[in-house]
């Protein structure tokens, strides 16, 4: 059998959605560098955050005010909701649409039916999903860079720091990918399996968001995903890139490890 | 007598509490087109589904090409060709791209795929539409051509003529039989006793998740279940005829399924005021209709 039918298959099927996501992550990394490099903004800024009531100080200062230089604004774009969704809502509608979507049209049956290993499915769907999600990182970095560039900010340490950050986002978005992945093994409706993952991921991003305001919150953060993947932390070296990539992994791994052994031992209804 | 190409022992499927499929034996041998036949639910899809791999069996065996489905199923569905019931095939896709990547997949060139094309009537023009625009019977013979187009030893069809019109339905029967002649051996599922009548040697009847028959079409013709429709000209109390099950009664018309000796029966005729009687010649639809009612009866 020809081993890259099925990636190429998902890929065409995605690329459309992908492409568009590069466009807008790209585009949207240079203005935020941009806008923040070739304005003085931190006087007003400042007038406006010593007003602001002390929780919402916290909240913000957490994610953009307090780092407001080039380096940091790169960083904040890396972490700016948009980004994070348009990664998300890529790295779930693959499996859930391949497995999930599937089994419920049918489709899986046939593919099934040919000389086809399921564990190359999801294989396939894993390196195709990773690829894009990558290419849409790529996108990122080089909004990042040809701002950086541009505004006369780019230096080797930030090129250094933007590539953790980038592998960073690439492993949180494939273990995002790699839990759809889990769900939609045992799941057989794509919508509702969809639903559930944006749901969870949802739920995690709220938690972490939370987290930063209430205290009492802390002690979960260990269990939440995103507490593993802080860029503006990166960036000024307050976390550790290398614990960030084990346990995203590792968490990845444990993903992929009960995907198959489901996906193995499944009935394929019709 | 030819090698024996897919070998089913004791075959069970549950879902659940729900029986799928019992304990169902059966053998299909090279070259052979073989009928298998049951009402909708009956658990034709499932035995299909478990000779595939699709589904885990509870149960029992299958063994194709000598090899147990369960540990190489990779090998035999290289070596099968399958049509899915109620096949829609990938509807963004165009029926050239649909057919592209069937054969990607399988990473042949299918030899015959040109000849089919031909064969079904699918225009250039039809292959370039995207497959959701497509009518069900263009879809049905697009999932036929995927099926036969790698020149495969064994094909697996559930309810392949679904959808197509009886033009179509002609050239499909054509094509079975071409198979067969170059040693392909067929299995394929049905409601419609017409058709198996028209290509297929053997049949199995599965009702109920239970195979009720296994006979050639001509063993199974042999069990001579006939009609016998009698219209009597005065009534008769408690009528009742040797070998016959009665099936209908209205006023003095009365309608019977015959199993057993005529003779009987017809010495037991004789003796009644007989207006009328209809005796039609017998047909494989009655012989399968009588292992569902039996089943009612029971």
């Amino acid at each position: 059998m020809n081993s890259l039918a099925y990636p190429l298959f998902i890929l065409k099927n995605h690329r459309g959605f992908a492409l568009f996501s590069v466009v807008v992550i790209a585009a949207l990394q240079y203005l935020i560098i941009e806008l923040m490099t070739t304005l003085n903004t931190d006087a007003f800024i400042n007038t406006i955050f010593s007003q602001l009531p002390e929780r919402f100080r916290l909240l913000v200062s957490e994610n953009f005010i307090a780092r407001m230089s080039a380096e940091g604004a790169a960083a904040f774009g890396f972490n700016h909701p948009i980004v994070l969704a348009l990664l998300v809502i890529n790295a779930i509608n693959i499996p859930t649409r391949h497995i999930a979507g599937e089994i419920e049209s049918g489709t899986m049956e046939w593919l099934l039916a040919h000389p086809m290993k399921r564990m190359r499915i999801l294989g396939s769907l894993w390196i195709s999903g990773g690829f894009l999600i990558f290419l849409i990182i790529c996108g990122a970095w080089t909004g990042s860079f040809l701002a950086l560039a541009a505004t006369h900010h780019y230096t080797y340490e930030t090129f250094v720091k933007m590539l953790q950050i980038g592998t960073n986002l690439w492993l949180l978005s494939v273990l995002v990918l790699s839990f759809s992945i889990l769900i939609s093994a045992f799941g057989k409706e794509g919508s509702r399996v969809g639903m559930r993952c944006a749901a969870v991921i949802l739920i995690f991003y709220f938690l972490h968001f939370l987290g930063t305001l209430w205290k009492f919150l802390e002690a979960i953060k260990p269990f939440n995903i995103f507490t593993y993947y802080q860029p503006q932390k990166l960036m000024f070296d307050e976390r550790s890139f290398w614990l960030h990539l084990c346990v995203l992994s590792v968490l990845i791994g444990l993903c992929l490890i009960i995907s198959v052994k489901q996906f193995q031992r499944r009935d394929i209804p019709g | 007598m030819p090698p024996v190409v897919i070998s089913v022992e004791q075959l069970t499927k549950y879902f659940g509490r729900t029986v799928g499929i019992e304990q169902i034996s059966f053998d299909v041998r090279k070259g052979e087109i073989f009928g298998f036949l049951g009402l909708n639910g009956a658990g034709k899809t499932t035995t299909i589904r478990l000779l595939l791999d699709l589904l885990r069996p509870t149960n029992g065996r299958a063994v194709i090409f000598g090899l147990a489905v369960l540990k190489h199923s990779y090998e035999i569905r290289r070596r099968c060709g399958y049509l899915p019931g109620n096949f829609t095939g990938y509807g963004h896709m165009t029926g050239s791209d649909f057919l592209s990547l069937a054969a990607d997949i399988r990473g042949t060139v299918p030899p015959l795929q040109h000849g089919l094309l031909n064969r079904f009537e699918i225009s250039e023009d039809t292959l370039m539409q995207k497959i959701k625009h497509l009518s069900h019977g263009t879809r049905q013979k697009l999932g036929i051509i995927q099926a036969f187009f790698h020149k495969p030893e064994l094909i697996i069809l559930d309810e392949p003529t679904i959808g197509l019109d009886p033009l179509m339905q002609e050239k499909f029967y054509a094509l079975l039989r071409d198979s067969k002649k170059e040693g392909c051996t067929i299995f394929f599922s049905s409601h419609n006793l017409a058709e198996v009548e028209k290509v297929c040697e053997r049949v199995a009847i599965i009702r109920d998740g239970e195979l009720v028959a296994l006979e050639t079409l001509d063993g199974l013709k042999q069990k001579r279940y006939r009609r016998l429709f009698i219209s009597l000209r005065e009534r008769v109390d408690h009528l009742e005829l040797p070998g016959a099950e009665l099936l209908k009664h209205k006023d003095l018309d009365y309608e019977f399924l015959v199993k057993g000796d005529m003779n009987d029966l017809i010495r037991r005729l004789s003796h009644l005021p007989l207006e009328n009687v209809i005796f039609p010649e017998p047909d494989l639809e009655e012989v399968f209709m009588a292992y569902y009612r039996s089943e009612r009866h029971e």
